[in-house]
Order: C-alpha cells, then sequence, then structure tokens
C-alpha cells in the first residue's frame, strides 16, 4: 500500500474512492453548511429588502388611501393620475432633462481624467484614484454645502465674476437646475471616471503602436481606435450617472429646492408630508420604470450599432 | 507630448479641481470670524468649534452616526461574510441569481428603499425606532460587504482548507485560524466601507428617523434647509476629517479607487 501523502490531491482520491453512501452523506453535510452560513443573509435580504419592494408595488395598485383590507379598490388609478397629471410629467420631463445634462458634463469632464489615468504611471494612476473615488465616501451633504458656499448669490463665484466685471446682477446659480446639474455631476463623476478608466486599461497598448506604424496621427488613432475600444466604459458610465441622477434625492432637495421639483423632490413630499402612501409607492415604480427602461434601450441601441464587436 | 496631450492633462486638472472643490473650500470656511459662512473667510476664530460643542443636539446627532455605523458595520460584516463565504466555497444551484438577488438592494434608488422600508415598518412598529434605523442601514451595507468577500475568496486557495482539515483541525478551527485570517483585508474593508456608507447616509435615513435619533449628516441637512450658519461648516469639517481619515486606512488596506471601481 502507497504511503499516505497529505496534500489536496491525494484527499479527492480518498474521497472518489470512498463508499458512495460515505460521500453522499459528506456533501449533505457540506450542503447543511451552506444553507447554515447562507440562512441569515438570504432571510434579511428577503425579509427586509424583497417583502418590502413587493409590498409597495402591492400598495401602488390600491386606489384609495389606506393600506388595503376590505374597502380597498385594486386598480392602475394611480399610475393614469401620474402620467395624466401635467404636474408630475412636467416632474418626470425636468428630472430627465436634469439628468442628461449632468450625464454630458461627467462625460465631458470625466474622459479627460480617465484618459490621463490610463497613460500614466501606476504610482501616479494609484493617486489620481485615490482623488477621485474618495469624495464619493464623504457625505453628499457636505459637498453640497461645499457648493452652498461656491454658489450663493454673494458666493465665491459670484465674487469672482462680478470683479473681473462679466455680469452685474449675481448670476442665480443656486435653487436652479444649473445648481442641481453641478451638485449632481460632481456626485456622479467619480462613478463616470472609474468606469472609463476601467475599459482604457484593458485595450492592447500595441494596437495604438500600430495605427502610429501605419501613419496615423495621434488624434486619429485616438478617434478610431482609443474611443471605440472605450465605449463599454463610456456605455456603463453614462448608464450608471444617468440612473443615479434620475433617483437622487438629497442633491435637488438642497441644490434645487422648490424651484426644481424633481421627481425623487415629489415622491418625498407624497409620502413624508401628505401620506399618500399608495400613491407615492406607484411614484416610486413609475421613477425605477422609467430609470430601468431608458438604461435597457440606451444599451441596446448601442450593442446594436457599429460597434457591436467592442461590447463582447 | 503634443498640443491635444496638453489639452487632454488641462481638462483633467480641472475636473480634479472641479470633484474637490467643495471639499476643499469647507474647511477654510469654518474658521471665519463672520457671522455668515463664506470662501475665503472673514477672519480667523475658532468660535464656531465652541459654538459646535455647546449645541447638545449636534453633539448627540455626532454619537448616534458613530453608534449607529459602528453596529450596522458589524451587522453587515456578520451576514455578509458568513453568507458570502458559503456562496465562494459551496457548489449552490443558481449562485449567479443568488448573487444578483443578495446585491440587489444596490440598485434600487436609496429614495425607492427608503419609501418601501417605511411604509413595512410602520404597521410592524418599527418606523421611527433605533431597530427600524439599523435595519435599514445594513440593507444598505451589506451588498458591498458580499462583493469585498466574493472578491477576496475570488484566489482563494482551498487546498490550505483541506490541508489543515486533513492535519486534524475542526471546521470552525480551519474557520479561525486559515480562512478568516486569508481574507481578513476584504472584511476589513467591508467594515470599513459599511461604517463610512452607513455614517453618511442621508436618503434612506431621511424616512427612518424620529426627533429624538438623529445623526450628524441629518443635523447637517436639515441645518441647511433652514438655517446658513457658518456652524454647519464646522460640524462639516468635522465630517470631513473623520472621512479622510477612515479613508486613508481603507487604501492603506485595500486602495480605494479599486473598491470603488469594484463595487459599482
Amino acid at each position: 500500500m502507497e504511503p499516505v501523502r497529505h496534500d489536496g490531491r491525494q484527499e479527492i482520491t480518498a474521497l472518489q474512492s470512498q463508499p458512495a453512501v460515505a460521500r453522499k452523506r459528506r456533501n449533505w453535510k457540506k450542503y447543511l453548511y451552506a444553507v447554515l452560513l447562507l440562512l441569515p443573509l438570504l432571510l434579511f435580504t428577503i425579509g427586509f429588502f424583497v417583502v418590502p419592494m413587493l409590498y409597495i408595488l402591492y400598495l401602488s395598485f390600491i386606489d384609495t388611501e389606506g393600506l388595503g383590507g376590505a374597502n380597498a379598490v385594486y386598480s392602475i388609478g394611480n399610475y393614469v393620475r401620474f402620467f395624466t397629471d401635467p404636474y408630475y410629467l412636467h416632474s418626470l420631463w425636468l428630472t430627465i432633462k436634469v439628468s442628461l445634462y449632468t450625464v454630458i458634463v461627467s462625460l465631458l469632464l470625466g474622459y479627460p481624467v480617465a484618459l490621463t489615468m490610463a497613460k500614466c504611471s501606476p504610482r501616479v494612476r494609484g493617486l489620481l484614484a485615490l482623488l477621485v473615488a474618495s469624495p464619493l465616501l464623504i457625505s453628499i451633504v457636505v459637498r453640497n454645502f461645499g457648493w452652498y458656499l461656491l454658489l450663493l448669490p454673494n458666493g465665491t463665484v459670484n465674487q469672482l465674476v462680478s470683479g473681473l466685471g462679466i455680469t452685474h446682477s449675481p448670476l442665480k446659480l443656486l435653487f436652479s437646475e444649473a445648481g442641481v446639474v453641478i451638485g449632481l455631476s460632481n456626485a456622479y463623476l467619480p462613478f463616470m471616471i472609474l468606469s472609463i478608466a476601467t475599459s482604457l486599461y484593458n485595450i492592447d497598448p500595441s494596437l495604438e503602436k500600430a495605427g502610429a506604424i501605419l501613419g496615423a496621427s495621434p488624434f486619429r488613432s485616438f478617434v478610431s481606435i482609443t474611443l471605440p475600444l472605450s465605449l463599454p466604459g463610456i456605455v456603463s458610465g453614462i448608464v450608471l450617472v444617468f440612473s443615479m441622477s434620475m433617483s437622487a434625492y438629497v442633491t435637488p432637495a438642497l441644490m434645487g429646492g422648490a424651484n426644481v421639483p424633481m421627481l425623487p423632490v415629489v415622491a418625498y413630499d407624497q409620502i413624508i408630508h401628505l401620506l399618500r402612501w399608495t400613491y407615492g409607492s406607484a411614484v416610486s415604480y413609475v421613477l425605477l420604470g422609467i430609470t430601468l427602461a431608458s438604461v435597457t434601450i440606451f444599451t441596446r441601441i448601442m450593442e446594436r450599432g457599429r460597434y457591436r464587436e467592442v461590447f463582447r | 507630448m503634443k498640443v491635444t496631450g496638453k489639452i487632454r492633462v488641462a481638462v483633467a486638472a480641472i475636473s480634479l479641481v472641479y470633484i474637490l472643490i467643495p471639499l476643499i473650500v469647507t474647511i477654510p470656511a469654518s474658521f471665519t470670524s463672520a457671522s455668515y459662512p463664506s470662501f475665503p473667510p472673514h477672519g480667523f476664530s475658532l468660535q464656531w468649534y465652541a459654538k459646535l460643542l455647546e449645541r447638545p443636539e449636534f453633539v448627540e446627532a455626532f454619537w448616534n452616526s458613530v453608534k449607529f455605523a459602528f453596529l450596522a458595520a458589524f451587522f453587515s460584516v456578520l451576514l455578509g461574510t458568513l453568507g458570502g463565504i458559503a456562496i465562494a466555497k459551496y457548489d449552490i444551484p443558481g449562485k449567479s441569481y443568488l448573487v444578483s438577488l443578495l446585491t440587489s438592494p444596490l440598485t434600487v434608488p436609496q429614495l425607492v428603499l427608503g419609501i418601501a422600508l417605511l411604509i413595512y415598518f410602520t404597521p410592524m412598529l418599527l418606523a421611527g425606532t433605533p431597530t427600524g434605523f439599523l435595519i435599514a442601514h445594513i440593507v444598505i451595507c451589506v451588498p458591498y460587504v458580499i462583493r469585498f468577500v466574493l472578491t477576496g475568496l475570488s484566489g482563494f486557495d482551498y487546498t490550505l482548507e483541506r490541508a489543515a482539515a486533513i492535519l486534524g483541525a475542526s471546521p470552525i478551527t480551519v474557520f479561525w485560524r486559515v480562512t478568516l485570517p486569508l481574507i481578513r483585508p476584504a472584511i476589513l474593508s467591508g467594515a470599513l466601507f459599511s461604517f463610512l456608507t452607513s455614517f453618511d447616509n442621508v436618503t434612506v435615513s431621511l424616512f427612518m428617523v424620529s426627533s429624538d435619533m438623529r445623526t450628524l449628516p441629518l443635523e447637517i441637512f436639515s441645518n441647511m434647509q433652514d438655517a446658513y450658519s457658518p456652524i454647519v461648516a464646522s460640524v462639516s469639517s468635522v465630517v470631513i476629517l473623520i472621512s479622510v481619515v477612515l479613508i486613508l486606512i481603507l487604501e492603506k488596506i485595500h486602495g480605494v479607487g479599486r473598491l470603488l471601481g469594484s463595487a459599482h
């Protein structure tokens, strides 16, 4: 008989040579461990995430103000009301518009940073990644407060602008759509940068070299090599920034206030101030549905287009 | 480097300033001697920090923030690590569906999550209670922990566990002496990340608060809507300072850029 060697492979052969019954018992025991380890997490997620989400979906189909029960009338009335009321439609349009501006600003400001990160040494890249990403871990209210200092009628930006003699009356930056776009793009720009940078890191540098050998100018090789190959990162950045902007609450509430009633602000009022829970639930699902739908449509269009192969 | 390269670096520099400027201006503004906050500040004084300590609601909110963030991090790490290990280690049927289910709280907007939990908690009498608040925070933190643990275990060498078992270690000893130390960086990152996520949260917390249970960001939020005082600059600076210290620790352990790049 061979001497037993204590290594993994030996154990696998030992396992395989065991009778089937023993192996089965061992598998069963393995599953028991897996179930025991997973069960608390699974129950928690189902109990405090899945069920509440399904519960408000159910409530959104109740026409009365109450939480169901014997008198409840089930219909799609809440959704019909949303899509026929000019106030909510305006709010929805405003939300989409502000989110699109936010996406454009973050893309224009973000791409050069991502490109710089891809081209510099690993050390500088790490430092840039830290500078770009760490604000994400600092409370959004604090970042919005910084913008208050800068954007108030007598704030830093207006002092600069009037000091340089560009305008005479202060610019209306805060409590306007511009303020919300500034706040949101500041908050979500890091996501755009990191997702574009990730796709740029994966581009084979020899492709650009090949382009240069074949006579392409740096600009030409950027347009026909780097840019198309970074499209997956651009798309995921756009999708992330758009969907987060659509559903942001704090920044629109602080930087826009009552002047910019974006959908999340409206939904918050329905729930907290007006206590219209069934309607507020419907507004939540409209927000969720429209965000998901626009993101899906956009991704489909991009993947179907000329650059289909880069999305593989 | 040609002209295009110079333009690129210039725009990149502007973007970096754009990202960091709201944080950069807040700290000097907190040292103003005027009665309104501004950048650049007027004069220099520490009065707004002194006034901060005299305001019990801020001090209490600070301790609440620390307490809830600590508890949220503890429970998130407990649930997320055990679950993450089970997913990574065992051949569970429908594994990818399971992971998407468990991390799905990240894909739902926090506003919608807040609404759902408030409505769900009210008949259960959990709305406005510390327990409800804590549960809501764990819901947001746990998916991150799962991701960190799964990433930490992705290159894990299971033969080490098997070797320990063959040498006679019980499953619990194997876990404590082999598995846990090897994925400690992932767990620590998950804990710090959860702490910061909970410490900074506003959107979900807004639906969970009661008058006797405010956290620091919520206090800043309502102060910004009501009054505009340099005290907000000083309390914001405190939040920035705490966050920066924790971020630097996180960077040492794992790399913040990599963490957030993989987290979303």
